[in-house]
């Protein structure tokens, strides 16, 4: 028994469900470590195989082990010890896909060179047997001369013998070698060798031998100077002529390999069987058919967001509603009670309230991810992306920037074209992101519900999103033709077979999602919203010094002690022309408190500089509280939402109507209802306001993430002009349209 | 005979005898299977065309599909 904790190493080709059997050996004991340097994230877990503690790291997938890029040769390095953060693994776990293993053992007959123990895992063995591929699992073995252990991941089925496989690898060391390359060869990496001296690993060695215009010989020329280039080049033609040219070489030898290991140990039915990811794809990449269902998948996605999430939101605004009741019925008034109830429960209460929205879009993530949908997505999106100068490659971090925009941006590390990562870094930010998705929720639902059919609050958020989906195409075929100016990239991309999607994965991405919305609202948002509050309450006195807490107070209480009296003038059917008067009076006394928040709100700090905007926001249809609560929402868009709360819902001092901490819709339609612009227009201005946020840049974690890609802060500053720009244009014309259509349909 | 691969058409099978282009593209291709000598089918033709390359399906563009040369088989 072991009683050191031994480092295994996760390889395998994508989509060869390593990340499935990451999660099904570390379970929850996960977390991600990030290399300084280069944009690479390896996840990494923990877990007991009998005595013997285990850290696992999932290394990215990969078909090869010939590094092209820096970000590339992180995992080559780390397999052979060279990263100063991970020790060397005692152990190279190697995936591969039990129905494709031609493909999938090429990169574990590289991973034999590497000197490391290497145990084979031989994942989704039931699709192969579904399949009819019988696989001899002991055979192989044997042939392959390592550990070769049938698991589906998928199912946890397996996984015991592989970590006891594991165990007795480490113990027993490696004793089995990749196949044999031509002598020749040798030869040459033997007289290299010579060159380099004994600090570069047999192993990169051959890797400079092989990989023509690869990172290691960009790294090992540039450390040697150009002597060693053109001895390089001596040998390849030596070999070339000799029969044995690079990068042919690799792949005759181990392809030959493999062959022969497979030929012995695997029987294939003779005619291949029409499965049943040949029999979806029929339709699934259909140019028509296919195009079809995707838009029916999205317009299905957005819809049930609205649908699903609606009672749960109710249950979430009611605990609001409460938790802000006991605080304010806990303090007296004065600025605490303020600050807590109108700044801190009501402003990130009002964004927690999305909450549920959130959790079931990357619930339809996970699940289009899990199931390989997003993969012909890309193939159906290619055409359209070609046009744009981008490939295919660049929809799937497009795709998931709907869910948010900093993984999508991390995503785009699958791009190996600078310029086209690049361009699809800057136009991921206008897909529309969840943090959206509340704006348009509270204007879609006061204005585009009630009075209209029941798809039409789908089909709007569906038009929202498909802003962004044409957007930024249009803006990436900018970039390319100026500042990213570059040929149309090579595109080359698998499409995996279908799975169905492991429900853990999928609570597990939303569980992830939500926890990070409600840090999100704890963190940025609450700190956004304190300092909107603050800007909001002072100053807290009238132009003559007297708190507009005591005038509210005081004119409450009138309003109370009169409310029967004005019930029962409001019931008489018919009234005298004294009562009418009384009535009114009564009626302005009962509006009084909201009249004097409303004075308050204006004379605030930020009133004053929100009207001191409004000729900037007015041909966008909006008047001053929307223009602040706009312009507050700029470190995060959730903070509209809440400054909105303050804006409109403050009126509603009473906590204990529910009617009215519920309705934060309802409140901005009535008071726009009181407007003669924002009454008449009320749609158009909505429509205004939800263009604006669809198309601005009002996130300061995307900034900093784009900072983090592109290494420099000239990128995220030219994303966030360009997004501001092109918002504020959207929105104008808008609204100048929206409001023409008004008139004219009147 | 050789043939560009863009001018097969759906179901047809045939065996890569050349792939040409940059370094770094041609070994990208061969990762992924395409490679001298390998066989694959058309699924769909068209750009981007729908490959299957020993039992796995690949995307490529039409572009780069004629940098390929195949021969028919059967």
């Amino acid at each position: 028994m072991l009683t050191k904790t031994l480092t295994v190493a996760l390889v395998g080709n994508p989509n060869a469900g390593k990340s499935t059997l990451f999660n099904a050996l570390s379970g929850l004991r996960q977390r991600v470590g990030n290399y300084p340097g280069v944009t690479v994230e390896m996840k990494k877990g923990r877990f007991a195989a009998g005595g013997t503690a285990v850290e696992l790291i999932d290394l990215p997938g990969t078909y090869s082990l010939a590094a092209r890029s820096p970000d590339e040769m992180v995992a080559v390095d780390l397999l052979l010890g060279r990263r100063p953060e991970e020790p060397r693994p005692d152990v190279v776990l190697a995936v591969v896909d039990a129905t494709n293993l031609d493909r999938h053992l090429y990169l574990t007959s590289q991973l034999l060179d590497l000197g490391t123990p290497v145990v084979v895992a031989l994942n989704m063995i039931d699709a192969a047997e579904a399949q009819g591929i019988k696989i001899n699992a002991a055979e192989l073995s044997a042939r392959l001369g390592v550990a070769v252990v049938p698991v589906q991941a998928n199912a946890g089925v397996g996984i015991t013998d592989l970590t006891r496989a594991v165990v007795a690898a480490a113990e027993g060391g490696s004793a089995a070698t990749g196949p044999a390359f031509p002598g020749a060869f040798e030869a040459e990496v033997a007289a290299l060798q010579e060159e380099l001296g004994p600090d570069v690993p047999g192993f990169l060695t051959r890797r400079l031998v092989l990989d023509v215009g690869g990172y290691v010989e960009q790294w090992l020329v540039g450390r040697h100077g150009e002597g060693l280039r053109l001895k390089l080049n001596t040998a390849r033609r030596r070999l070339a002529d000799a029969g044995h040219s690079v990068p042919g070489v690799e792949a005759r030898a181990r392809f030959g390999w493999v062959k022969a290991a497979v030929g012995a140990a695997v029987a294939r039915p003779a005619e291949r069987r029409v499965t049943a990811t040949d029999r979806i794809d029929a339709v699934l990449t259909h140019r028509v058919w296919g195009t079809l269902v995707f838009l029916a998948v999205m317009f299905l996605m957005f819809q049930s967001i609205y649908l699903w999430a609606g009672p749960l939101m109710d249950g979430i605004e009611g605990a609001v509603g409460r938790v802000g009741e006991a605080v304010a019925g806990a303090l007296g008034p004065g600025p605490l009670r303020s600050l807590l109830v109108d700044g801190v429960v009501k402003g990130v209460g009002s964004v927690l309230v999305f909450l549920p929205q959130i959790m079931i879009l990357f619930g339809f993530v996970a699940v289009l991810e899990g199931c390989g949908y997003m993969a012909r997505a890309a193939f159906l999106m290619d055409r359209l992306m070609s046009r744009c100068g981008l490939s295919g490659k660049s929809f799937i971090p497009m795709l998931s920037s709907v869910a948010c925009a900093v993984p999508g941006i991390m995503a785009t590390r699958v791009i190996e074209n600078r310029r086209d990562r690049f361009a699809t870094i800057l136009v991921a930010p206008l897909m529309s992101c969840s943090a959206r998705l509340p704006v348009y929720l509270l204007l879609v639902g006061a204005f585009l519900t009630e009075g209209y059919a029941w798809w039409v609050p789908g089909l709007v958020l569906f038009g929202l999103y498909l802003i962004g989906f044409v957007t930024a195409p249009l803006v990436a075929l900018l970039l390319k033709r100026t500042l990213l100016r570059g040929a149309t990239p090579v595109f080359v991309m698998e499409l995996p077979a279908y799975h169905r999607p492991r429900v853990r994965a999928v609570v597990r991405r939303m569980v992830e999602a939500g926890g990070a919305f409600v840090v999100r609202a704890g963190t940025i948002i609450l700190a956004a919203m304190v300092l909107v509050w603050a800007l909001l309450y002072f100053p807290r006195t009238d132009p003559t010094g007297v708190p507009y807490e005591e005038r509210i107070a005081a004119a409450e209480a009138a309003a109370e002690a009169n409310a029967d009296r004005l019930a029962e003038l409001k019931g008489k059917d018919e009234a005298t022309d004294a009562e009418k008067e009384e009535r009114e009076t009564l009626e302005a006394a009962a509006a009084e408190p909201d009249r004097l928040n409303g004075e308050w709100k204006r004379d605030s700090l930020l009133g004053r500089f929100g009207r001191w905007l409004e000729p900037a926001v007015r041909p966008l249809g909006w008047d001053w509280k929307v223009g602040t609560a706009a312009l507050a929402s700029f470190p995060a868009r959730e903070v509209f939402v809440g400054t909105a709360g303050m804006l409109y819902g403050a009126g509603d001092v009473d906590p204990g109507d529910d009617e009215q901490t519920a309705g934060l819709g309802a409140a901005v339609k009535a008071d726009w209802a009181a407007d003669p612009v924002r009454g008449k227009y009320g749609v158009a201005v909505a429509a205004s306001v939800m263009v604006f946020f669809a198309l601005c840049m009002q996130c300061a974690s995307t900034l900093a993430v784009i900072r983090r890609e592109t290494r420099s802060w000239a990128w995220p500053a030219f994303t966030f002009a360009y997004m501001t720009a092109l918002a504020y244009l959207g929105a104008l014309v808008t609204y100048q349209v929206g409001a023409a259509v008004t008139d004219w349909g009147a | 005979m050789l043939l560009p691969l863009d001018m097969l058409r759906a179901g047809e099978v045939a065996e890569v005898e050349e792939v040409s282009g940059h370094d770094s593209w041609v070994g990208r291709l061969a990762d992924l299977g395409i490679r001298r000598g390998c066989r694959l089918r058309v699924v769909q033709p068209g750009s981007p065309c729908l490959l299957d390359v020993g039992g796995c399906k690949l995307c490529l563009r039409g572009g780069e599909c004629s940098q390929i040369l195949v021969r028919p088989v059967g």
